[in-house]
């Protein structure tokens, strides 16, 4: 009987270590012929902008697969993309998340379209899996390497403030305003565009907040006003975006407007009148932030490349700016190549490699200049331009004024 | 003078939602906390018709009314008749405002939309300050609704009854008049003049579908201000709030914009707790 139990118990354990050693192969990326799943997130039937912005998500990470599928795949891998419908609500997204992570085809990497809710309710999961991830939205610890190792952010506002110094140094101001909304990202971006251009020896005259519900920006223009700034930083989004400018119309007040990256997102400065209001003399001073990939004939050729991929797909019904996942798609399959194998934390370590960032060749940002120790997202000043609203073709914006 | 202007131009868009948030109330005691989402819907209708089938001005104004009166006279008939007392209305009332928002934002999305204003786009210099003309319109049409309505009610056999009704429902019904129908039709009523002024609101404050949640709560203090059944005290309230929250957020900046608003808000119910315009009503006991 004891040596029956022995005997029992060896197998046992030679069993363990032959199923252990077949892990290790297949973590290994051995099975070429095994899907790489991806998996992106998005609220497709969520309300309104969010679909939209969803829409252009899920569009640009396909279109990622296409483009890598026809260059070999990720570590030799042929890309599977499964879209996850979160409805724009974190509880739904978790949920399917467990879905997927706890079936047969469990992702080999997640992209996040937003809101940055949604990451914040799925990265610890991802984190407990091992699983790789691209996050559009990102929060306030998901670039820390420390916390999410195998996490990475495609956007973030520190690095549009870097490009408003260089901008505002280009345009030699040596005092500009700022009026932003209440919003978490609105308090962000305007404190950090104080700090930022101090810093820079760029006074700073006045620093102005106005409720996202207000209807009337008035009162907080005509304070900035009467401390005559060269310029005006705008934060804005939506509605507000409409209620700033007819408030400076209604103030005669002429000065130049540097609107950030979510003044850019707002269909009404997009579109012509009757619809909204491009083309007007309300936005006659107004520029916007954003990326070259988003313009036509300033991105490099990969933004070229991007729109071609996403246009032979379907239309796209928003702004580039929404097309980061692109971007995700591309740099995992440079990692791969670089680690030889799809192990997802050899991969998250080939990432933070410059050479592999260059060797992407990323569309909507040239570089994220990801680090061993800061996994969000660094881009260029260089990577973004101001330019005058224009309607959307293709999801990019025209280089010119009304274009 | 600008900001002075401003902050009327303002106060009229409240003073307008509670105008007809007591034009209810008088009829029912209701308090519809949707009143300003069927504002909204006003706004949303204007758009649509203007801009996406571009119709005639009248026309226009004529699906507005029409469409929001329907809407309101469905809330009456779902959300307000079934419900016997006034505590739960407060409930049903803003569901069909939750229900509103969300349909609204299905239908024509969370961007806002340009409502063009049929007279002049123009900024005009008046009194030492610059104002649009749409503006100076809202502020006239608070005022002569006032005017008009308080005229109604002290004139026509309808107001008559409604102050009736307001001062003793059950009294008011003994007297042979109908106030189940009465309180319907000016339910109804307060649909119609609510979708009339989204082609007036729409032009200052676009079509969006965020627009029911930011009036609706400054209508509500602009009703208390001036006191509840007080039309006069609507319009009076509703300017109180749109210069106190233009002025405060000018001098004392925009973070004590609300809380200003509040703190007259408090004043007014310690000093007058029926509002500047309510009446104290003795009850025999």
């Amino acid at each position: 009987m004891t040596r029956r139990l022995a005997a029992a118990a060896v197998a046992a354990g030679a069993a363990l270590v032959l199923a252990a050693c077949g892990g290790g192969t297949e973590a290994a990326g051995g099975d070429s012929q095994k899907p790489y799943r991806v998996l992106v997130t998005g609220g497709v039937s969520a309300q309104g902008v969010l679909a939209a912005n969803s829409g252009t998500s899920i569009l640009s990470t396909k279109a990622g697969a296409d483009v890598v599928n026809a260059a070999g795949g990720v570590g030799g891998r042929p890309v599977e993309v499964t879209v996850v419908d979160d409805a724009g609500d974190p509880t739904q997204a978790l949920t399917r998340i467990r879905e997927a992570i706890n079936s047969d085809a469990k992702p080999d990497l997640v992209l996040m379209s937003g809101p940055s809710t949604i990451s914040a309710a799925i990265l610890p999961v991802l984190n407990q899996h091992d699983i790789l991830s691209f996050c559009g939205a990102p929060t306030a610890d998901s670039g820390d390497p420390g916390k999410f190792p195998l996490n990475f952010d495609l956007s973030s506002p520190a690095d549009s403030v870097a490009a408003y110094v260089a901008e505002v140094k280009r345009r030699d101001y040596t005092s500009v305003g700022i009026i932003h909304g209440s919003s978490a990202y609105g308090v962000g971006i305007g404190n950090g565009w104080e700090k930022a251009l101090t810093e820079a020896g760029v006074t700073v005259v006045g620093n102005e907040e106005y409720d996202v519900a207000a209807l009337d920006m008035t009162p907080q223009l005509q304070s900035l006003q009467s401390r005559q700034p060269q310029a005006l930083l705008v934060d804005g989004y939506g509605a507000p975006v409409g209620y700033l400018l007819q408030s400076k119309d209604r103030l005669g007040w002429s000065v130049p407007m540097m609107g950030d990256l979510s003044v850019s997102a707002t269909s009404l400065v997009t579109n012509p009148p009757p619809n909204g209001v491009l083309g007007t003399p309300q936005v006659a001073d107004l520029t916007m932030q954003v990326p070259k990939g988003a313009v036509k004939n300033q991105g490099a050729p990969p933004a070229d490349e991007m729109v071609a991929a996403m246009t032979r797909i379907g239309p796209i019904p928003t702004s580039l700016l929404n097309a980061v996942n692109y971007d995700a798609v591309k740099l995992a399959a440079a990692a791969a190549a670089d680690a030889g194998s799809t192990d997802p934390q050899a991969m998250a370590e080939s990432v933070t490699k410059e050479s592999v960032q260059e060797a992407a060749k990323t569309a909507v940002y040239s570089r994220y200049a990801f680090t061993p120790t800061s996994h969000a997202s660094n881009a260029l000043p260089t990577d973004y331009t101001f330019i005058p609203p224009s309607t959307l073709k293709d999801g990019r914006f025209g280089s010119g004024a009304g274009s | 003078m600008t900001l002075v202007w401003s902050g009327l131009a303002l106060g009229a868009v409240y003073a307008l939602v509670a105008i007809g948030y007591n034009l209810v109330y008088l009829s029912s005691h209701t308090f519809n906390f949707a009143q300003a989402q069927l504002m909204m819907v006003g706004t949303f209708v204007a758009y649509t018709g203007l801009v996406v089938l571009r119709l005639p001005v009248v026309v226009v104004a004529i699906l507005a009314i029409v469409v929001v009166a329907l809407a309101a006279a469905i809330e009456e008939r779902v959300a307000v008749r079934p419900v016997p007392d006034h505590q739960t209305q407060l409930v049903t009332t803003l569901g069909v405002a939750t229900v509103l928002n969300g349909l609204t934002q299905l239908i024509w999305g969370g961007q806002p939309l340009t409502v063009p204003f049929f007279g002049s786009e123009d900024l005009v210099s008046l009194l030492g300050g610059r104002v649009y003309p749409v503006e100076l319109v809202l502020i006239g049409l608070a005022v002569l609704l006032v005017v008009v309505l308080a005229w109604l009610a002290n004139r026509s056999m309808l107001g008559i009854a409604l102050i009736g009704m307001a001062e003793d429902r059950d009294a008011t019904q003994l007297l042979g008049i109908d106030v189940r129908k009465i309180a319907f039709w000016v339910f109804a009523a307060s649909g119609a003049l609510a979708g009339a002024l989204g082609l007036f609101v729409g032009p200052k404050t676009y079509a969006v579908a965020t627009l029911g949640a930011a009036l609706a709560l400054k209508g509500f203090v602009a009703l208390a201000i001036g006191g509840f059944g007080s039309l006069p005290g609507a319009l009076v309230g509703g300017l109180a709030v749109g210069l106190v929250e233009s002025l405060a957020a000018r001098y004392l900046g925009a973070e004590f914009s609300n809380l200003a608003v509040f703190v007259l808000l408090l004043v007014v119910l310690m000093t007058r707790p029926t509002g500047l315009f309510g009446r104290l009503r003795e009850r025999v006991v």
